[in-house]
C-alpha cells in the first residue's frame, strides 16, 4: 500500500501538482496525513491487508526444491510396468493425440516405448510407488504426497521454468517467492524473505537465471537474494579490514541522512527500497554467520543429510542451509538442482542425480520434522516438466533418453497443511496423459497461496493498467491433497 | 434600460431557444468535447438555488419600501442573473444526461423540473415589472418557482447520491440482502434472489412483465421468457441472461437498461458462477467448500455472511497495535496469526541481542501469545515461569536453548499447551514426567538430547496420549562415502618455497592420507597429514579421507608447482592462435594455472604455429630443470607436442640445443588431462633460453578428426 502511494506519487498528476507546487502547502500537507488513501488514490480494489496472512496459514514458509532440468516421471515416482512390456513398440497416436512436440524430437520417424531401467516398489502406508534410486525418499513415503497429475503448458526450459515460478511463461512477472514476500512480508527482518541457494549436479545441465526470482513490477526489496555456493554464501558482508562495527555504522548513518534527503528531493521508491536493505545488510552481519558455520554440525546432522553438507555449493549444504534459514523465519527459499535434462543416457545421469539429490532431501524433511516445524514449513519437491514414454536418439534397455513432456509429471510435497502419506492424481498406462484429478500450474500456485493463508484471487498489484496475481485469471484450490 | 441588462436578457432568449430544442432533440449524438460540458452542471446548478433563496427577502423588503429606487433596480439584475444561471444550469444539466447512466425515473422528473425553473425565472423578470400593483400575481409565480427548485433539486439529489438520501433511515447502509445465513440459507435465497429483487424485478413482475418474463420467484424464472429459458445450468458462456449482463451498454438487449441501476461486477461474477455450479437453488451457502468460487463471492456481496471459520477462535480481545508496535523490533517480532485474528506468536532473532527481560517485556501482551520461539536463544530455565505466565500459550519451540528442563513442571499450569519442542537441549528423561501429566499436550520433540530409543519407548506408553518424537537416528549398519579431502585454497597450485599445501579441516575424526608419488593411497600406509606441507618440486597427491564407521572418500588428485626463477622478460617468437592468446607471453610467467576445464582462460592455443618463446636472464641464472605445463584434450583436438626441443646460451645467436623430447601420443580417446613435461637439462648459468613445441599437423586416423592439424596449449613455464 505504501507502495503504491509512493508509486502514485512519481507520476505527475494533478494532485501530485498540487502537493508539490505550493498551493496550500500546509493543508496539502494535513490532508495527506489524515485522508492518505483517498488523496494518493490506493488501489480500492486490493481488498486484503498486506504484510499479513489473510486467514490463519497452514504453512509460515516454504522451502521449494526445484529439480531444474525437469526429471523424469517414469523414473522416480509415476511406476508404468506397460512400457516395460511394450518396450521398443511405437507410441499409439490415440495416446499422444497429436501432443506438440520440442525441436529435439519432433522429426524422429519413430517414437518407441521405453520402460525404467529402475525397479519399483512399494512404500508407506498409502503403497506409493517409488523407484529405486529414491531409498531415503522413499523412507519419508509416510510424510509426502506425490502429485502425479502435474501439467504445464510449455514444453521448453526457460517458458516451463519461469511458468513454474511467476505463472507466466514469458518472464518479468514476479516470482513465486516475491508474491510471498509482498503478499506476508518478512518474518525475520535480519534476513531477506526471499533467498535462492544454486547447486549443479553432474547431469546434463539447463541453466538458470535471475529472472526466475525476480520480483517483476513489485518494489525490489521483494527480489530473491541469491546465496553464493562459495565459502561466503554472502558476498562482501564482512566489514573490510581496518573497519570496525562502530564505524561501519557510522558510514550507514551519514549514508542514511544523504538517501533521505536525495528522496525528500526525488521521490523515488527505490531510494527507500536502498536505505532498508542497507539496514537489513548491516543486521546480517551478526545473522548470517550464525547460520553458514558448518564447523558445529552434529555427526547425526551430517549423517541425515549425507557428509556432502559440508561442502558449500552442494545440494546437500543447500538443503541444510534451507532448513536453517527457513528456521530463521526466510520465508521462502529456493533451491536449484541443475542437471535433470536426461535427453540422452538418461540411466547413468538419473543415478547421478539421484545420488546427489535423495538422502539430503529426505534428510531435510526428517530434520523439520524433528524440529517440530514441519507442520508450519511446506517442503516441495519437482521439475518444470517431465519426459516422454518414448525413447529420444538410440533404445537400449539399459540407457536411452527420454524428450520433454508436458502433459503430466510427478512432484511431491510435505509438511505445511499438506496430506502426510498420500498419492494425488492417476495417469494413464502409458505415463502420458492425466485420467484423473489434473493439477494445472495455476492450481498449484493456488494451493500454496492457500496453504499460506492468501487468497489467490485477492493477492493482486495494480500494474499498466491492470492488476496481476500470480494464477493470473486462473487457479483453483487442490483441496485433495489439504489435510 | 441599460446597455448591460440589454445583453443579458438578450442572451436569455437565445439560451431559452436552445433549451427548447433540448427537450425534444437526442443529444448524445453531440460530440464528446460539447458533451463533456455537462459535467459543469453540478459545478454551476447551486448558483440558482442561492440566487432564488435570495430573491425572496429582496421581494419582501422591495414591497415594504416602495421608494427605495435603486435597490429595485439592482432586484431587476439580480432577476435577470438568476433566469441566465438556471438556463445555463439546465443546458449543461441536458448534456450531462446525454452521457447516460443515470435512472431514467428520477432523471425523467429532474429534468422537467429544472427546465420549468428555468422558464420560471425568466417569467419572473417580466413579472417584476409590475410586482407592486399585482403583488397576487407576483406571490404565487415567486413561490411556484421556489417550489419547482426545490423539488427538482430533491430529484436531482438522489440522482447523484442514491434513492433515499434524503430519507431518514435507522440503517445508515442499506445492503441488498437481508437474509442472515443459517445452515439452510441457501444461495439462492441469501444472494442471487435479493439482487433480482433489487434490480430485475421492476420490469420483470406480475403486473409488468417486459419481453414475457417474470423474475418473481424461481418457478416463474423456470418458465423463461420470448426468448426462452434464462440459463443453461453449468454453462454460463450459453446462458442468454449472462450474455445480457455482459453485453455493451449500448447494445439494445444490454440488461439491465441503460438509465437503470446496473449490476455491479460482483453480482454478475455471482450469476456466472452459480449457472457454473449447476444452478442448483438448494445449494446451501455452509455446504461450499471454504475455498469455492462462488463461497467466496457470495461472501464478498453480502455483507452479513458470516466469515468462514478457517482458523480457531479465540475468546480473548485483540492487544492494541501500538502495544504490539513498540514491543515488535528486528530481534523480537510479534505477528498476529492472521490479519483477523487476536492471538499473537513472538520469536526472537540473534543470540547476541537476547536476554530475558525481553521475554519478560512480552507481559503487555502476556494473553494474547499462542506461541514463543526461543530456538537458538541464550535461554535458560528462567525463561520457563515467564514462559508460564503466557495463560493461553499453545506453542513453546526450545530447540537448542540452555534450558535443563528442570523446571518444565511449571507449565503445567498452561492448560492449553500442545505442543514443546526441546531438540538440542541437555532435558534428560526425569523431566519427562512433568510433561507426560500435562493435560492437552500432543507433541514433544526430543531429537539431540539424552533421551534414548528405550526411554522413549518407555514414555509412549507410560503417556500414550503425548506424541514423543525423537527424530532421525542414524542406522549403525549403513556406511557413508565421506567426502573428498580439500585444499584450503581450492585454486592454488603453485608454492613459493615458503609457502604452505594446507588441507581443509574435515568433520572430526575424519583422517587425510596422501601420497605425493602418484600411487593410490590407502587408510593404513600413506602419509596421515597433521599439518601444512611445503611444495618440493613438482608435485602430485592423491589424497583421501577416512574414518571409523564410514566409508573411504574418493581420491583427490591434484598436481603442484613450485616456483622457480623469475626470468627477466619473455617474448612469443611464434604468436598464439588469435582465439587463444591469453596474456601474451605474461601467461607463461603469470603463476596462474589454467585448468583443463576451460581452455578459454589462462591458456595459450597454438595450431597453425609451433609454441616458440625466448626466455631472458640477464643477470645469468643456474638452470638444472625447466617445467613446461600443458594440456591434452582429444575431443578438442589438444594433444601433447609433437616435439620439444629447447635451447640455450649467452643470447639468441649462440645457444646450442639444450634437449630434444618427443612426447608419447594418446592411442585412444581418453580424459581430458594436465601434462607438465619435466626437461632436465645441463646445470649452468644461462642468460638467454629458447623452447619450441610442434603441434601435430595430421591428426590420427582413429581420432574423429582424423588428418586435421592438432593443437598445443600451454599455461606456464617455470625454471629451477
Amino acid at each position: 500500500m505504501e507502495n503504491q502511494e509512493k508509486q502514485f506519487r512519481l507520476n505527475v498528476t494533478r494532485r501530485h501538482f498540487l502537493t508539490k507546487a505550493g498551493l496550500g502547502f500546509g493543508s496539502a500537507a494535513l490532508g495527506s496525513m489524515l485522508f492518505k488513501d483517498q488523496l494518493f488514490g490506493v488501489d480500492q480494489q486490493q481488498t486484503i491487508p498486506l504484510g499479513l496472512a489473510q486467514y490463519a496459514p497452514k504453512a509460515k514458509r516454504i522451502i521449494y526444491l526445484f529439480q531444474n532440468g525437469a526429471p523424469s516421471q517414469l523414473e522416480t515416482f509415476d511406476y508404468k510396468p506397460l512400457l516395460n512390456k511394450m518396450h521398443g513398440e511405437e507410441l499409439p497416436a490415440s495416446i499422444r493425440m497429436g501432443q506438440r512436440l520440442t525441436g529435439m524430437t519432433a522429426n524422429q520417424e519413430k517414437f518407441p516405448l521405453v520402460g525404467s531401467t529402475f525397479g519399483f516398489s512399494q512404500h508407506g502406508q498409502s503403497g506409493a510407488w517409488i523407484s529405486e534410486l529414491f531409498p531415503n525418499i522413499a523412507s519419508i513415503a509416510d510424510d509426502i504426497c506425490i502429485v502425479k497429475t502435474m501439467n504445464t503448458e510449455a514444453i521448453n526450459h526457460d517458458p516451463a521454468l519461469t511458468f513454474f515460478q511467476t505463472g507466466a511463461q514469458q518472464g518479468n512477472r514476479p516470482s513465486m517467492g516475491a508474491w510471498m514476500s509482498y503478499g506476508l512480508g518478512s518474518e525475520n527482518s535480519n534476513l531477506p524473505s526471499y533467498t535462492v541457494l544454486l547447486s549443479r549436479g553432474r547431469g546434463n545441465g539447463q541453466g538458470v537465471y535471475s529472472k526466475l526470482w525476480t520480483n517483476g513490477f513489485l518494489d525490489s526489496v521483494h527480489q530473491g537474494v541469491v546465496f553464493s555456493s562459495g565459502e561466503d554464501p554472502v558476498l562482501y558482508l564482512k566489514n573490510p579490514e581496518g573497519h570496525d562495527k562502530q564505524s561501519r555504522r557510522d558510514m550507514l548513518d551519514q549514508l542514511a541522512k544523504f538517501n533521505s534527503e536525495a528522496f525528500e528531493n526525488f521521490g523515488d521508491p527505490e531510494i527507500n527500497t536502498r536505505i532498508k536493505q542497507y539496514e537489513m545488510s548491516y543486521r546480517m552481519q551478526s545473522a548470517v554467520p550464525e547460520l553458514t558455520d558448518l564447523s558445529k554440525e552434529s555427526d547425526t546432522t551430517i549423517k541425515l543429510y549425507g557428509p556432502d553438507c559440508l561442502v558449500p555449493g552442494t545440494y546437500a549444504a543447500n538443503c541444510l542451509l534451507a532448513r536453517k534459514l527457513s528456521e530463521s523465519g526466510v520465508r521462502f527459499v529456493q533451491l536449484y538442482h541443475q542437471g535433470w535434462d536426461t535427453h540422452g543416457n538418461l540411466a547413468n545421469d538419473m543415478r547421478m542425480q539421484a545420488e546427489d539429490v535423495d538422502r539430503a532431501s529426505a534428510g531435510l524433511i526428517k530434520d523439520l520434522k524433528q524440529r517440530g516445524l514441519l507442520d508450519e514449513t511446506l517442503v516441495i519437491w519437482g521439475g518444470e516438466f517431465g519426459r516422454t514414454n518414448y525413447c529420444q536418439g538410440k533404445i537400449d534397455v539399459a540407457n536411452y533418453g527420454r524428450d520433454h513432456h508436458p502433459k503430466c509429471f510427478s512432484i511431491w510435497m510435505a509438511g505445511g497443511g499438506i496430506k502426510p502419506g498420500m498419492v494425488y492424481g492417476e495417469t494413464d498406462e502409458f505415463g502420458y496423459n492425466p485420467i484423473k484429478d489434473p493439477v494445472s500450474v495455476h492450481d498449484f500456485h493456488a494451493t500454496v497461496l492457500h496453504l499460506m493463508g492468501i487468497n489467490h484471487e485477492q493477492l493482486t498489484y495494480r500494474h499498466l493498467g491492470r492488476r496481476y496475481r500470480l494464477t493470473d485469471v486462473a487457479g483453483q484450490v487442490v483441496n485433495g491433497i489439504i489435510a | 434600460m441599460s446597455r448591460h441588462l440589454f445583453i443579458v436578457s438578450n442572451l436569455l432568449i437565445v439560451l431559452q431557444v436552445f433549451l427548447l430544442v433540448f427537450c425534444f432533440v437526442d443529444l448524445s449524438v453531440l460530440p464528446q468535447l460539447v458533451l463533456f460540458t455537462g459535467r459543469f452542471h453540478p459545478v454551476v446548478l447551486h448558483l440558482p438555488i442561492t440566487l432564488i433563496l435570495l430573491s425572496i427577502p429582496f421581494s419582501i423588503y422591495l414591497q415594504r419600501n416602495k421608494d427605495a429606487e435603486n435597490l429595485s433596480t439592482l432586484f431587476d439584475l439580480l432577476l435577470h442573473y438568476t433566469a441566465l444561471i438556471s438556463t445555463l444550469t439546465a443546458l449543461a444539466g441536458f448534456l450531462l444526461a446525454a452521457e447516460g447512466g443515470y435512472d431514467e425515473e428520477s432523471l425523467r422528473f429532474h429534468k422537467w423540473l429544472g427546465v420549468a425553473v428555468a422558464f420560471s425565472t425568466h417569467a419572473l423578470v417580466y413579472i417584476k415589472k409590475t410586482f407592486r400593483q399585482r403583488a397576487i400575481v407576483w406571490n404565487t409565480a415567486m413561490t411556484t418557482t421556489l417550489v419547482t427548485m426545490l423539488v427538482g433539486s430533491h430529484y436531482g439529489g438522489s440522482l447523484t447520491h442514491g434513492e433515499g438520501f434524503f430519507t431518514f433511515n435507522a440503517d445508515p447502509k442499506p445492503s441488498i440482502a437481508v437474509a442472515t445465513f443459517t445452515d439452510k440459507t441457501t444461495v439462492f435465497d441469501g444472494a442471487v434472489q435479493p439482487i433480482l429483487a433489487a434490480k430485475c424485478v421492476e420490469c420483470h413482475n406480475d403486473q409488468k412483465t417486459k419481453g414475457g418474463l417474470n423474475m418473481k420467484n424461481l418457478s416463474s424464472m423456470m418458465k423463461g421468457g420470448k426468448s426462452g429459458s434464462m440459463w443453461v445450468a453449468g454453462d454460463p458462456e450459453k446462458s442468454p441472461m449472462v450474455e445480457r449482463l455482459l453485453l455493451d451498454m449500448d447494445d439494445k438487449k444490454h440488461m439491465p437498461p441503460k438509465g437503470k441501476a446496473q449490476l455491479s461486477a460482483a453480482e454478475i461474477l455471482l450469476f456466472q458462477e452459480w449457472i457454473r455450479a449447476g444452478a442448483n437453488p438448494k445449494t446451501t451457502y455452509h455446504s461450499l467448500p471454504d475455498t469455492n468460487v462462488l463461497r467466496t463471492i457470495v461472501a464478498k456481496i453480502i455483507k452479513d455472511v458470516p466469515v468462514p471459520k478457517l482458523e480457531k477462535t479465540y475468546s480473548f480481545s485483540a492487544a492494541s497495535t501500538s502495544t504490539i508496535e513498540t514491543l515488535n523490533s528486528p530481534f523480537r517480532r510479534i505477528l498476529p496469526l492472521s490479519s483477523t485474528s487476536p492471538a499473537l506468536s513472538v520469536k526472537f532473532y540473534l543470540k547476541e541481542k537476547y536476554d530475558l527481560n525481553m521475554l519478560k517485556e512480552c507481559k503487555s501482551i502476556a494473553s494474547q501469545i499462542i506461541e514463543v520461539n526461543l530456538s537458538s536463544m541464550p535461554a535458560d530455565d528462567n525463561a520457563i515461569p515467564v514462559l508460564s505466565s503466557f495463560e493461553n500459550i499453545e506453542r513453546i519451540n526450545l530447540n537448542g536453548t540452555l534450558i535443563s528442563g528442570k523446571n518444565l513442571n511449571i507449565l503445567k499450569a498452561n492448560k492449553q499447551l500442545e505442543q514443546i519442542s526441546l531438540a538440542s537441549t541437555s532435558v534428560g528423561l526425569p523431566m519427562m514426567d512433568a510433561l507426560g501429566n500435562m493435560p492437552n499436550l500432543k507433541k514433544v520433540f526430543l531429537w539431540n538430547t539424552s533421551i534414548t530409543e528405550a526411554d522413549i519407548a518407555g514414555l509412549r506408553k507410560k503417556y500414550p496420549k503425548v506424541g514423543w518424537d525423537l527424530g532421525y537416528i542414524p542406522d549403525k549398519n549403513e556406511l557413508l562415502k565421506l567426502t573428498i579431502p580439500r585444499f584450503l585454497d581450492a585454486d592454488k597450485r603453485i608454492f613459493g618455497p615458503d609457502e604452505l599445501i594446507a588441507f581443509k579441516t574435515q568433520m572430526k575424526g575424519v583422517q587425510i592420507r596422501y601420497t605425493t608419488d602418484g600411487s593410490p593411497p590407502d587408510s593404513l600406509s600413506s602419509t596421515l597429514y597433521t599439518k601444512p606441507f611445503p611444495a618440493t618440486g613438482m608435485m602430485r597427491i592423491k589424497a583421501i579421507s577416512v574414518a571409523q564407521g564410514w566409508k573411504t572418500s574418493d581420491t583427490a588428485d591434484n598436481t603442484f608447482f613450485l616456483k622457480g626463477f623469475k626470468p627477466d622478460s619473455i617474448r612469443m617468437i611464434n604468436p598464439p592462435d588469435k582465439q587463444y592468446k591469453g596474456q601474451g607471453a605474461l601467461t607463461l610467467t603469470d603463476l596462474v594455472k589454467g585448468s583443463s576445464g576451460n581452455l578459454n582462460v589462462n591458456w595459450l592455443g597454438f595450431r597453425d604455429n609451433s609454441f616458440k618463446a625466448g626466455i631472458y636472464f640477464s643477470k645469468g641464472e643456474e638452470i638444472k630443470e625447466i617445467l613446461l605445463s600443458t594440456v591434452e584434450s582429444v575431443d578438442g583436438y589438444v594433444m601433447p607436442a609433437k616435439k620439444i626441443i629447447v635451447k640455450g646460451g649467452e643470447s639468441p645467436g649462440s645457444m646450442k640445443v639444450l634437449k630434444t623430447l618427443v612426447p608419447e601420443q594418446p592411442k585412444e580417446k581418453r580424459r581430458k588431462h594436465l601434462i607438465p613435461f619435466v626437461i632436465p637439462v645441463e646445470k649452468k648459468k644461462y642468460k638467454y633460453i629458447e623452447i619450441e613445441a610442434t603441434t601435430v599437423n595430421v591428426l590420427p586416423k582413429w581420432h574423429p578428426g582424423k588428418g586435421d592439424k592438432g593443437w598445443v596449449f600451454v599455461d606456464e613455464v617455470f625454471f629451477y
